[in-house]
């Protein structure tokens, strides 16, 4: 597959902190990567400095095969917090975005259109975008990113103010551009990430902490172990002193990780059967995606 | 021009659906015919309150046709400019922060034709609305006081056009280079401030753009000494063409500060 | 100063002017979700400001954004 950008080494700096610390990666075409992190991770200066809201201290962005300064052109951009000129009309206002974005001006409220009908906003197009709920803005704001059909798309949180039903729906949308667009999006939640998502870029204190498809870190992290449930705190804890196996417990819970040993579950029940201990339940479990984040950023410290 | 009529667009939908456009030209206007009236009327008014002692006589002085026009252009000096810097102290800087300027430094817009539709539309409404309240104002001096010289009158209104191009200039200027707050004091202090010394002290010198609307008064009167008239237009004209670059630049170097 | 003295054809301008100026106020008080400071207060500033309250309103009161 073609690579559509890449960034070498990538650095923005204020005074002596690194915001964003020799970020380097690549975004192949018509895939979607996430950038993965807490808040203060440097997400939004590494989107802004694609944008060309912000230079960069060090580092070269390539952009289809050359280093480009500029990518203005070629990009859609929707800011964490849409703001939008409360006086302009939704129709208004992505007519505008299109012919600032270089659509050709005879055929830029047909476009308009088209994208507000996709994004859901056909029924309000003619309304003042100061009347507009937070999800109506949202959708508007990813309407004037991709009226102009961007080769990239640069999102910022795009679902983390909305509902549910409003993520969702957001979500279908990218899951649809991202046939014809190579997306690139930030969230610090990793459950917004999962399904669409073919790479996922993990940013802590402006470095990059991690980086591969979803399925390779949930391997990586996925810390797969027996839970063994007793019917009391003082059950558990005779089993972790019996148990051949390094264990651990919480209350009333044991745990077993699957590191260096790797017994299989009938080994496990043979040893629960024959220490006569009160069993409530064996399961074989891995971590979920939110105790995967909490790996992947934590890592190292 | 690269994208000047689409942001031109924009800005004239701004105004117009924020009444700038109904409500400056309705302020000159009112100020444009007040002088005239008030001064024409104030005996009248004076004796129509009439709690005055009997045989009160006030010395009123005549007026020249040409003075009542100057005291409205004083008027314009003073509320005018109050009214433009601190109505546009943020034409630029107000999209930067409340962060409305996102969408329009993501795409490869012109930083000349931003500012220059910025720059257009101020004109239209700062100038077209000044011309208009002294076009008022010259039509009630001239049934109140007597007719002035229409040549004169031209010069008068061309020069004082000067100075509004490098009032405007200033501000979009310092809200291009500053926030909104700062715009605003910068914007006064160049403005009304400086024009205030230039008045206090500008004995000693000659060529000044703070000089420009006094020399405007002379051309209406007929009374220009043309050699530092003239050359406090060049200077003038060059500072407007500086302060628009500045603006450029400024607009384009303060895009790291628009909220994201 | 009897009715008939007054020159109404010069008064009269100003203060439609005027009037139109305070209508302009108060329709867009109307129109604008928020203003700095309660609207009923520059309600009162705009009528009773004569001609420097709507410019007040307008510069001070008017919330932009």
């Amino acid at each position: 597959m073609k690579t559509l950008l890449h960034m070498q080494g990538l650095t923005k700096q204020y005074g002596k902190e690194k915001a964003v610390d020799s970020l380097t990666f690549s975004l192949l075409k018509n895939t979607s990567t996430a950038l993965i992190g807490p808040n203060g991770a440097g997400k939004t200066t590494t989107l802004s400095m694609l944008a060309g809201l912000l230079k960069q201290t060090s580092g070269t962005i390539v952009f289809d095969g050359e280093v480009t300064e500029d990518i203005r052109k070629v990009i859609g951009f929707l800011p964490q917090y849409p703001k939008f000129y409360s006086w302009l009309t939704a129709l208004e206002f992505t007519e505008m975005a299109a012919k600032l974005s270089g659509v050709d001006p005879k055929i830029a409220k047909q476009e308009a259109v088209k994208t507000l009908e996709f994004v859901g906003l056909a029924d309000v197009k003619n309304k003042k975008t100061g009347t507009f709920s937070g999800g109506m803005k949202q959708r508007l704001g990813l309407a004037q990113a991709i009226v102009h059909k961007p080769a990239l798309l640069l999102l910022d949180e795009p679902v983390s103010a909305l509902d549910p039903i409003g993520r969702r729906e957001i979500m279908n949308l990218l899951k649809e551009l991202q046939e014809t667009t190579t997306i690139l999006y930030s969230t610090h939640i990793l459950n917004d990430a999962e399904e669409m998502t073919d790479q996922l870029v993990f940013l802590r204190k402006g470095k990059l902490v991690e980086q591969g498809s979803m399925q390779q870190v949930r391997e990586k992290y996925a810390n797969p172990m027996y839970k063994i449930y007793f019917i009391s705190t003082e059950e558990a804890a005779k089993f972790v002193e019996i148990s051949p196996w390094p264990a651990r417990q919480e209350n009333s819970i044991a745990f077993i990780h699957l590191e260096e040993e790797k017994p299989v579950m009938n080994e496990v029940l043979r040893v629960l059967a024959d220490s006569h201990l009160s069993l409530l339940k064996v399961e074989r479990a891995t971590a979920s995606l939110e105790e995967i984040f909490l790996q992947v950023v934590n890592k190292g410290e | 021009m690269n994208n000047f009529s689409v942001l031109f667009q924009k800005e004239w939908r701004e105004n117009v659906r924020n009444f700038k456009i109904l409500w400056i030209p309705l302020v000159f206007l009112l100020f444009g015919i007040t002088e005239p009236l008030t001064n024409y009327y104030l005996p009248q008014i004076l004796n129509a309150v009439g709690n005055m002692p009997e045989g009160t006589v006030f010395p009123f002085p005549e007026f020249t046709p040409e003075q009542i026009v100057m005291a409205t252009v004083s008027q314009y000096q003073f509320i005018g400019m109050l009214v433009i810097t601190l109505g546009f102290a943020g034409i630029i800087s107000r999209e930067r922060k409340n962060g409305n300027a996102t969408f329009l430094y993501v795409r490869p817009i012109s930083y000349a034709s931003y500012v220059y539709s910025k720059f257009s539309m101020m004109c239209i409404l700062v100038i077209g609305s000044i011309i208009l309240g002294l076009l008022a104002n010259l039509y009630y001096t001239n049934v109140l006081f007597g007719s002035v010289d229409i040549g004169a009158f031209i010069g008068f209104l061309g020069t004082y056009i000067v100075w509004l191009l490098f009032v405007v200039s200033v501000v979009l200027f310092s809200s291009a280079a500053f926030s909104t707050a700062i715009a605003s004091v910068v914007s006064l202090a160049l403005v009304l401030f400086f024009q205030f010394i230039d008045a206090l002290l500008g004995a000693y010198w000659t060529i000044s753009p703070w000089k420009i609307p006094m020399y405007a008064g002379y051309v209406l009167s007929g009374s220009v000494d043309k050699t530092p008239f003239t050359w406090s237009l060049v200077i003038t004209l060059l500072l407007i063409v500086l302060l628009i670059f500045g603006a450029v630049y400024f607009a384009k170097r303060n895009i790291s500060k628009t909220k994201i | 100063m009897d009715l008939e003295s007054i020159p109404w054809m010069l008064i009269l301008p100003f203060i439609i002017i005027q009037l139109i100026l305070m209508l302009v106020a108060i329709i867009d008080l109307t129109r604008v979700s928020s203003t700095n400071g309660p609207k009923w207060l520059w309600a009162l500033v705009i009528i009773l400001g004569n001609l420097i309250g709507p410019i007040i309103y307008f510069i001070v009161g008017r919330r932009n954004e």
